[in-house]
């Protein structure tokens, strides 16, 4: 028998739009895009990123969250009616790891954001000479408290994944979302009212053309657009997979999802490079930004209370609504794979992430080391493997003609078909290869290690599902009969 | 500020803020289209004219191959949803002017 099990939909286009744009805006939205653009030539860096997004992510997140409608299936099932039941289903639990992986780290930075919301909460930043490099200082190096945070929020996403997608994952994100769009917006307002607010903007608005010309810039617009997006990590796939047939994909999947993440990207250097350059506080990125310097601004602010509020508030909302999309990959697999309720998926796969998470929230080494080897190698290996598989195996004009135009609000033509076979499987393996290039030098135990976990990875997988073939399944192919 | 800064803030947010909500409040008003249909005629035409021609040239040049089935079903689902469905989702006047 097929895996196939009576499936749940989105209740309304409204709470899907936001769910799958709740699933991509991230820390990264707000930590690094302002300071990214800043740093690589501000306007030129925006023109080189705009188009990358068109020509990358809006046509591969299409591709995507088409396949994902298609096969109405999470990852591994689907790997399994585009390729049969071989051990190159191996290659959807490769991807699926690296979902497992990112979130065990990745909750870590919701527990961080969980902290200091909660902080903001009890009007910490608005106390008299409070020094928040202290706090960080003091927040990092105490072990059980970074644990317990971890564990706070995973139980926060298995709380809300528990209700289910409509009830759970959808619920939130019809909420979420707009609170964060008005908590960042009002923030923004607050910011640029401030004397020196608009040196800010200066930094990262004003054009060099120079950094145009500059293939680090391209390589920095390059990550932006991928990462921020999700493009390829099976995020799109699953999402896409609980969408109705005649819904449309190009324009909310593909088009509004790209753009729409990256409107927050623009939101947030309204909200914080205002504020940054008005306390003369030197523009950076990351924990030092947002838990250091953001903080420590907002307790200098007339009615700091309520905009620190905001900040975290809204920080730990786009921080949430990631983390529970990229369980969810692993939640409807793992319901999938072993034909049980979603109570049991939900409760296993938490489980598992809140274990191997705790190292991460113990260590923020072993912390740094998962991110720089999913992040460098995972992530875009995961994003060739899903191109290979709709360009090729499945094939991009087969998928064009019945999927993705099937219900569309716009029309995709033919050109499509190139984009997703060659151009963003080629530029992953060159972006790989740069970032072996690149970091060989600097940091090669790292670099070596990384590369090998990943190339065991990848045969062990698929041993793994290749024992697993005689046992479970037989399935359908995508093409239609049972192989 | 400087002139040019003021540009590309002006375009980042006409090309981002801008294209988001029309997208946004687009992708609303089709969807609202779609369950109109569904609730005055039980359903709609799912492909384009564009789309229904590319999934026909698709089939023509893979008759024999085994995923020329699922096409069949979605074009025969097309032409159904074409005969029995007084209104269209989408835009055929141009075709309809054609033929006639």
């Amino acid at each position: 028998m097929t895996t196939t099990i009576s499936r749940e939909q989105w209740g309304s286009r409204f709470g899907y739009l936001m769910a799958v744009v709740g699933a991509m805006v991230g820390a990264g939205n707000i930590w690094r895009m302002p300071y990214v653009t800043g740093e690589n030539g501000g306007g030129a860096f925006l023109i080189a990123y705009f188009l990358l997004l068109y020509l990358i992510a809006v046509p591969g997140l299409m591709g995507e969250t088409s396949l994902g409608r298609h096969t109405r299936q999470g990852l591994i099932g689907t790997f399994r009616k585009l390729y049969g039941n071989n051990r190159f289903v191996g290659l959807g639990l490769v991807i699926l790891i690296f979902n497992i992986v990112l979130m065990s780290y990745y909750s870590s930075i919701v527990g961080w954001s969980i902290y200091y919301a909660f902080h903001a909460l009890i009007g910490t930043f608005t106390q008299t000479e409070f020094d928040t490099a202290v706090l960080w200082q003091n927040f990092s190096g105490n072990t059980a408290l970074n644990v317990g945070m971890h564990s706070i929020a995973m139980l926060m996403v298995t709380g809300i994944l528990l209700l289910g997608i409509k009830g759970g994952i959808e619920r939130l994100a019809k909420w979420m979302m707009p609170i964060l769009t008005i908590a960042l917006i009002a923030i923004a307002i607050r910011g640029l009212t401030l004397p020196g607010a608009m040196a800010g903007l200066e930094f990262s608005f004003s054009p060099n053309w120079e950094y145009l010309a500059r293939g680090e810039t391209w390589l920095a617009a390059l990550g932006q657009a991928l990462f921020s997006t999700g493009l390829g990590w099976g995020i799109a796939l699953t999402y896409g997979s609980y969408l109705g047939r005649n819904d449309d994909i190009p324009l909310g999947g593909g088009i509004f999802t790209a753009i729409g993440n990256t409107s927050f990207g623009l939101l947030a250097i309204f909200a914080v490079f205002p504020i940054v350059f008005a306390f003369g506080i030197s523009p950076t990125s990351g924990a030092e930004l947002a838990f250091v310097a953001l903080a420590s601004a907002f307790g200098s602010m007339t009615g700091g209370y309520l905009w620190a509020l905001l900040f975290f508030m809204g920080f730990f909302f786009a921080n949430l609504t990631t983390a529970i999309a990229i369980t969810e990959v692993g939640v409807t697999t793992y319901r999938e794979e072993k034909s049980t309720g979603r109570s049991k998926a939900v409760l296993t796969i938490c489980g598992i992430i809140w274990l191997l998470g705790i190292p991460s929230a113990m260590n923020a080494d072993i912390l740094g080391y998962l991110d720089f080897v999913v992040g460098n190698w995972g992530l875009p290996l995961a994003t060739f493997i899903i191109m290979i598989a709709i360009g090729w195996k499945f094939d991009a004009s087969r998928l064009r003609v019945l999927s993705l135009n099937r219900g569309a609000d716009l029309y995709v033509p033919k050109l499509w078909e190139p984009i997703v076979r060659f151009q963003i499987p080629a530029i992953m393996l060159g972006i790989m290869a740069y970032f072996l290039y690149s970091n060989l030098s600097q940091t090669p135990w790292k670099t070596v290690s990384g590369l090998a976990l990943l190339t065991l990875l990848i045969p062990l997988c698929m041993w793994i599902m290749s024992r697993r073939r005689d046992t479970s399944y037989v399935t359908t192919p995508a093409g239609g009969q049972p192989s | 500020m400087s002139l040019s800064a003021i540009i590309v803030m002006t375009a980042s947010i006409i090309a981002l803020w801008g294209v988001a909500t029309v997208a946004l409040s687009y992708s609303l008003r089709q969807e609202e289209r779609k369950l109109a249909l569904i609730q005055s005629q039980g359903d709609f035409e799912p492909l384009s004219p564009r789309a229904q021609r590319d999934l026909e040239t698709w089939l023509a040049r893979h008759p024999e191959e085994e995923p020329a089935r699922e096409v069949r079903e979605l074009l025969e689902l097309q032409q159904q949803a074409m005969q029995h469905n007084p209104q269209r989702f989408y835009d055929w006047s141009t075709i309809d002017e054609a033929r006639q």
